[in-house]
């Protein structure tokens, strides 16, 4: 797909819209996390950086001409971020939470596990493992036809003119199962999404 | 316009195209003012994408508490950030649209904050008013105006300008941060439009002061002997 799929949220953002950028936030904030914990061990540091790095992308991105995809430009944006942050810690070496929690119990090794452990309790690993089951069975329940589009969408990337053509069916038919894939699915998380989010969306 | 509650499934199925990219500008605008006033809409949008993220990679899955208040934290900084502004190209489509937002904007009108909106409510306008131009022309000057412009577009622009008229699409759809409507409707600058308005200038008449409604004004200045 050559059209950036950000594009529409891009142009509202570059028109003044706040909203659109928090909307590619949710979208991306997991990636980058990622992202940025594979460069920085440390895990308190990590939602900082992805702070920043979201915050500098807002303000370049009147500068975004769409030459590469969004999140490649975001992705390098991160990695500078973190990159900087990185190179101040070394000159200007920063006690964070996570040291001085494993400080207290004075010993070498309890640091490294601490950073080793990205920051999951078990309860929020068994919480993942949740979530992500429930994704897997609710796409192994889904129909053929459902489970297809959105495969080719999220797992291959195709556009909704690509989907069609491979399912052999209208684009309004691949945009209309893909909601209904998604919603199927959502269905399912929605109960552990609530119960840990609560109202806060 | 999806504002009925009625439309909740509709626009989330908006929500899920727009994740894919595929969602046309109007669209977009809406799918934004849902994200912002409803939470429901947000919880499905981020439902979509951690289902998309969980296909992808299993270590992708994460906390929704995390992720929520990322967002909460990161739009307390946002609000100190300057609004960004790009300059834009003006979409083919919507250039009737723009020029007439745009020079409500240069003229100081109360209304150049809904020169977003004008664009999105643009379509029903033009339809509206061609109806109310061909039956029974109830506004004389709006029809000669619409006769003697040379081009097409001149009608598209004459049209549009009833837009705030219209009172409650535009409003429906902006139900918030106008602040930074008004700001980007004002510094939107096109080459094009510049041109446009250095040879309409002299049309720009006071004559349609006291009008009260947008539209007789719009089609006062565009009728040239006047």
């Amino acid at each position: 797909m050559n059209v950036d799929v950000d594009a529409p949220l891009i142009e509202r953002v570059k028109q003044g819209d706040t909203r659109a950028f928090e909307m590619l936030v949710v979208k991306y904030q997991r990636r980058i996390e990622r992202l940025i914990g594979r460069m920085v061990r440390d895990v308190d540091l990590v939602p900082d950086i992805a702070q920043e790095s979201f915050i500098r992308a807002y303000r370049a991105i009147p500068q975004f001409r769409g030459d590469s995809a969004f999140y490649t430009w975001l992705y390098r944006i991160a990695v500078n971020t973190a990159k900087k942050a990185l190179m101040e810690l070394k000159r200007d070496p920063l006690v964070s939470e996570t040291a001085l929690a494993s400080r207290d119990e004075d010993d070498e090794t309890s640091r490294v596990e601490n950073e080793l452990s990205d920051g999951e309790t078990p309860e929020s690993i068994m919480a993942s493992k949740q979530i992500a089951g429930a994704v897997n069975a609710a796409i192994e329940a889904l129909s053929d036809d459902l489970r297809q589009a959105i495969v080719l969408r999220e797992i291959e990337g195709l556009s909704y003119e690509e989907i069609a053509e491979v399912m052999n069916c209208p684009i309004g038919t691949v945009r209309s199962r893909i909601f209904r894939a998604r919603e199927a699915i959502a269905q399912r998380l929605r109960p552990m999404l609530d119960a840990r989010a609560g109202d806060r969306w | 316009m999806l504002n009925g509650s009625e439309d909740g499934k509709r626009s989330l199925h908006g929500l899920s195209a727009l994740a894919d990219g595929e969602l046309d500008p109007a669209a977009t605008l809406q799918a934004c003012a849902q994200w912002q006033g409803d939470a429901a809409a947000r919880a499905s949008w981020h439902a979509y994408h951690l289902i998309g993220d969980v296909m992808r990679s299993d270590d992708l899955v994460s906390d929704t508490a995390h992720d929520a208040s990322f967002l909460k934290a990161l739009r307390t900084r946002l609000a100190a950030e300057p609004v960004v502004l790009a300059p834009q190209r003006v979409e083919a489509g919507a250039r009737g649209m723009e020029a007439a937002a745009e020079r409500r904007a240069a003229r100081g009108s109360r209304w150049s904050w809904l020169a977003p909106a004008a664009v999105a409510a643009g379509f029903m306008a033009v339809a509206s008013v061609l109806v109310v131009t061909r039956g029974g022309a109830p506004l004389p000057g709006a029809s000669d105006s619409l006769a003697e412009s040379p081009a097409r577009g001149s009608a598209v622009l004459t049209a549009a300008l009833p837009a705030p008229g219209a009172g409650p699409v535009p409003a429906a759809n902006v139900p918030g941060e106008p602040e930074t409507l008004v700001v980007d409707g004002k510094l939107v600058r096109d080459a094009r439009l510049e041109r446009y308005f250095a040879a309409h200038s002299q049309f720009g008449g006071s004559s349609a002061l006291g009008v009260p409604s947008g539209f007789l004004r719009a089609a006062t200045t565009q009728t040239p002997d006047r």
